[in-house]
């Protein structure tokens, strides 16, 4: 992290409104609506998921942190606000977001290593020469123009770990529900520290001995009421939870949200923050891998992209 | 702001035409959609771009560096608007990636704002596919040119005290968001028309390191350099700017480096004769550092006297301050929130108005800009220009 957020690019020029992206969105598929049919593609989300898998392959054999990570798939994301994903190839574009992060997190590649790395994991579409992707990061830098420090939500949750007394795993929960929020429009909606006490509110509510996030799909309902409520009390503080007290996950809870009523955060925005994420979960379910791999892969050969 | 005018990347190098990639896009390739869409984005992206261009015209070529050319040029809609453009050369048609200093430079002037800061304008791409960095016009030179007119500029213990504040500020600023600048000195303090010192060259800094993340000891002009980096340690903090500011501050009053090391052997050799050697009774830990080695007999710390001997014109709270800057043990050295509540500042002489500071007359400073912006003289072994794949 570098600078202040409320001064910051990504708060000035890179936080919008649900209609405002919408919007940005709806304009550059206006562009071309023969691309668009010729070429469908399933949904966001679930192009999210497949980018997060890709980036996360690509992490994984470089020795990427998180961090760096989470950078590049908020810089695709910004991209894709700007540039018609069916006029790029999308294993270029996250090859080089990785590349440029681990650049701007200061835990530098070498060009050769990416390529030959993006070689190794997309064979059929992923060019051996180093200028290919140099001219992708001019093209990145330029479409963000050349706005690249990102505020994250983990160092919230770090600092208020303490504040809240979240066990290792409460923590560790919260820790991936953000890893998650990369794959929804969130962090271009929300500020990082509300995401980041979404992130913690739901860690407590789901409370970490459950299943899992990913089994959250059903229990999505129960989630959000549970999440709801806890916001509610948040509103008016001096009435009292009728809920019994159930274990210190709730007390914690309780805790949470009268440190929220006290501050001036935003309640409704976390609230619309963790209906975005629990509805996430739920379209996670219907992610389809070996769909969302065909869809892309096509319009790439089909336009040569991969040239 | 600035928006690329290229296409697809990798759809390019079809054409016959590699220099535009533009042409090469909307040329066809393959698919009938291809045309029509490529023009339409061209035609919001290139506008985008194009408008942000448009506001500037290039003027003559003032510096030439490793990774930027600098040019002078004005507003469009006025040309007594004056702007300095630093044209960021692409690597070898991308084959390296963008170069490092480029990338922190952008990054962290996109970010920072701040009236001893110099400011970034604007950022658009040219035809060449080259980034431009439209940044403030600093007519009137740097600090280094002043220090070494002793012919010509006569100044005192006000003026360096208004120099002073103003660099602390950059520097507090800075590390109040987390930045550290890693290569301050004397040519790298460009002076506004106002007066007003201006702290540039982003090309080194760094976000704070994450706790046990670490970091490259081969930044700061050597000059400037302290202890911890040339005993080659690899966390560190404000305190290796806060260190350089001393060294400023000692040059500015005796207009001379205090410490020219001509080495990095050399340089420990200086800073051990001028300051005191680094031992573990002033410095706990110290020995432990990878690359530790002092000369023998060692040197007492100097005190008060000594400084008061060589920088006197600052006055004994200015000299007080000055020691504190110099703490060998980065862990006591003073922080940059602490320079600004010293008492020197409250103190007699006042600090000269930005409008009676002494000035080298314009035009003459033309030429400097471009050299500060670019090249960097008296450097010559160079520090971490380069990415380094260790740290």
């Amino acid at each position: 992290m570098a600078a202040n957020y409320w001064e910051s690019s990504q708060r000035r020029r890179w936080q919008f409104t649900r209609e405002g992206l919408e919007d940005l969105r709806k304009k550059l598929e206006d562009e071309d609506p023969n691309l668009v049919q010729g070429y469908p593609l399933p949904q966001l989300r679930h192009l999210s998921i497949y980018f997060n898998q890709q980036v996360a392959r690509l992490g994984k054999r470089l020795g990427v942190r998180q961090q760096a990570m989470a950078t590049a798939q908020l810089y695709i994301r910004r991209f894709y606000t700007k540039v018609e994903i069916r006029r790029t190839n999308p294993y270029l574009v996250l090859a080089t977001a990785v590349y440029l992060a681990c650049k701007m997190e200061e835990c530098p590649h070498h060009i050769r290593l990416v390529v030959s790395e993006g070689r190794t994991l997309w064979p059929d579409f992923f060019s051996n020469d180093t200028s290919k992707l140099g001219e992708c990061e001019f093209f990145l830098i330029s479409e963000m123009s050349s706005q690249m420090i990102v505020h994250h939500p983990y160092r919230t949750l770090t600092s208020l770990q303490g504040t809240f007394s979240l066990t290792q795993e409460e923590s560790n929960l919260a820790w991936s529900i953000i890893n998650d929020h990369y794959m929804t429009d969130l962090p271009l909606l929300f500020a990082p520290h509300i995401i980041a006490l979404m992130a913690i509110l739901l860690a407590l509510v789901l409370r970490p001995n459950q299943t899992g996030v990913q089994s959250a799909g059903n229990a999505a309902g129960g989630l959000a009421s549970a999440a709801h409520a806890a916001l509610s009390s948040a509103g008016s503080l001096k009435s009292s939870n009728p809920d019994k007290a159930n274990g210190s996950s709730r007390t914690k809870v309780q805790r949470l949200a009268s440190w929220l009523a006290e501050s001036n955060i935003d309640i409704e925005a976390i609230v619309d923050c963790t209906q975005e994420i629990i509805s996430f979960y739920e379209v996670q379910e219907q992610y389809n891998e070996k769909l969302t791999r065909e869809q892309i892969n096509r319009f790439v050969k089909a336009r040569s992209l991969d040239k | 702001m600035a928006v690329s005018p290229l296409i697809v990347p990798g759809s390019g190098e079809r054409g016959p035409h590699s220099k535009s990639k533009l042409s090469a896009a909307s040329s066809g390739n393959g698919t009938p959609s291809t045309t029509l869409g490529s023009n339409s984005l061209k035609d919001v992206a290139e506008q985008m771009n194009e408008e942000e261009k448009d506001k500037y015209v290039k003027g003559k070529k003032v510096g030439e560096g490793t990774y930027a050319n600098v040019y002078i040029g004005h507003h469009k809609s006025d040309p007594s608007n004056l702007v300095a453009i630093k044209k960021i050369k692409v690597q070898q048609e991308y084959k390296e990636g963008m170069a490092p200093d480029a990338i922190r430079e952008l990054k962290h002037l996109q970010e920072l704002s701040h009236p001893n800061i110099i400011s970034l304008l604007s950022v658009f791409s040219s035809k060449d596919q080259n980034l431009n960095l439209v940044l403030e016009y600093l007519p009137l030179g740097d600090l280094e040119v002043l220090i070494k007119d002793i012919e010509n500029i006569h100044y005192g213990a006000a003026d360096i005290k208004a120099w002073m504040g103003m660099l602390s500020r950059a520097i507090w600023f800075c590390h109040e968001n987390f930045v550290l600048h890693r290569d301050i000195k004397p040519n790298n303090l460009l002076i506004a028309a106002d007066g007003e010192i201006k702290l540039a060259d982003f090309g080194l800094a760094r976000s704070f390191a994450d706790p046990y993340r670490v970091m490259t000891s081969n930044v700061i002009t050597r000059w400037y350099r302290p202890p911890e980096l040339l005993f080659g340690a690899k966390h560190y903090s404000g305190a290796v700017d806060i260190w350089s500011v001393g060294l400023v501050f000692a040059e500015l009053v005796i207009r001379n480096p205090y410490l020219p090391g001509d080495t990095e052997i050399d340089q420990i050799a200086k800073i051990c004769a001028g300051i005191g050697t680094p031992t573990e009774e002033n410095w706990a830990g110290v020995s432990k550092l990878p690359e530790y080695t002092v000369p023998s007999p060692t040197t007492p710390v100097h005190g008060p006297e000594h400084y008061l001997g060589m920088f006197g014109t600052a006055g004994p709270d200015g000299v007080d301050l000055l020691m504190k800057m110099l703490i060998l043990d980065p862990r006591r050295r003073i922080t940059a929130r602490e320079v600004l509540e010293h008492r020197w500042w409250r103190g007699e002489p006042r600090a000269t108005r930005n409008e009676d500071l002494p000035k080298k007359g314009p035009g003459s400073g033309l030429s400097r800009l471009g050299a500060t912006e670019s090249k960097r003289p008296g450097m010559v072994e160079g520090v971490a220009r380069r990415l380094d794949f260790g740290a």
